[in-house]
């Protein structure tokens, strides 16, 4: 069982958590033409990386925020955690 | 309109009294109380985001808001319970609590009575904190976790907040979904009939 750092709450059990997908996607600026191209790699593709990752996760069953963090998906290594305004 | 408390049952169809599981040949004091609270006004208490009001400034009932995981704000009739950054949880029994809320400014916080959708159980006896262990991935050792703390978890994958009413006798209180109340309170039972329990 994995132990994810929350930044409000400490060290939790796996079980409380929620993967929310990668954390380096960025939404097109509102207000300005985008391309379906932009939009599709928005909405659809995502990269696959083995290695460092950062992603969100949300503490659904603790305190309810979502936060980011740095893993290894091969394996499942957790660097660091850091809330959405923070840089990780 | 109804009453800003749980006095309605969510358990009517699920808790029963009298003693149930390895309760024989066992002193009363060794076995643990299984009861639901019926009497609690429970508000959430959060701050907008976009607020910068500062949380000091709340204060309800001579008590402040706790500002950090596992904190409780306590008195005799009210608790304060941590449930997340600027967010709080006021469990009373108090039956002016929603008076004493009232002069929290609604520009900066939002706060919102949940009373009915909770329920509501207390655990109290030696074997309590055997009982939540079955089912929660807390770390409920002494060293983490003590008296007048709390604890938002999952018990047996429903979630709950956990709070830490005293150690003598070890007495917790747990609060879940209205909705999930009956299965809650069968998974909380089920782990207390190797121990005995009294429902009452």
């Amino acid at each position: 069982m994995l132990e994810i750092k929350c930044p409000y709450c400490g060290k939790r059990s796996q079980n409380e958590f929620a993967y929310g997908g990668d954390a380096t996607v960025k939404r097109p600026n509102l207000g300005e033409e985008v391309s379906t191209k932009d939009w599709d790699d928005f909405v659809y593709y995502r990269d696959n990386p083995r290695g460092k990752h950062t992603e969100y996760w949300h503490h659904v069953s603790g305190c309810r925020q979502w936060f980011k963090a740095s893993r290894d998906t091969a394996t499942h290594e957790i660097f660091n955690t850091s809330s959405l305004e923070e840089e990780i | 309109m109804s009453n800003s408390n749980t006095n309605s049952s969510a358990l009517i169809n699920d808790h029963q009294i009298g003693s149930f599981g390895n309760y024989h040949n066992k002193e009363k004091s060794e076995l643990l109380t299984v009861k639901e609270l019926t009497n609690l006004s429970i508000y959430q208490i959060a701050k907008f985001k976009s607020s910068n009001a500062n949380v000091d400034s709340v204060i309800i009932n001579g008590l402040n808001l706790p500002k950090k995981y596992p904190d409780v704000s306590y008195n005799n009739d009210t608790r304060i319970l941590w449930n997340g950054p600027d967010i709080c949880m006021v469990v009373s029994s108090d039956l002016s609590i929603k008076e004493k809320l009232s002069p929290i400014n609604d520009d900066d916080f939002a706060v919102t009575d949940i009373s009915h959708s909770r329920a509501i159980i207390e655990i109290s006896g030696l074997h309590a904190i055997d009982v939540l262990k079955k089912g929660t991935p807390l770390n409920l050792n002494n060293s983490e976790f003590t008296k007048n703390n709390c604890a938002n978890s999952s018990y047996n994958g429903i979630s709950f907040m956990l709070d830490f009413i005293d150690d003598q006798p070890l007495t917790f209180r747990l609060f879940c979904l209205r909705s999930f109340g009956g299965s809650f309170y069968h998974s909380i039972t089920d782990s207390a009939l190797e121990y005995g329990f009294i429902g009452e």
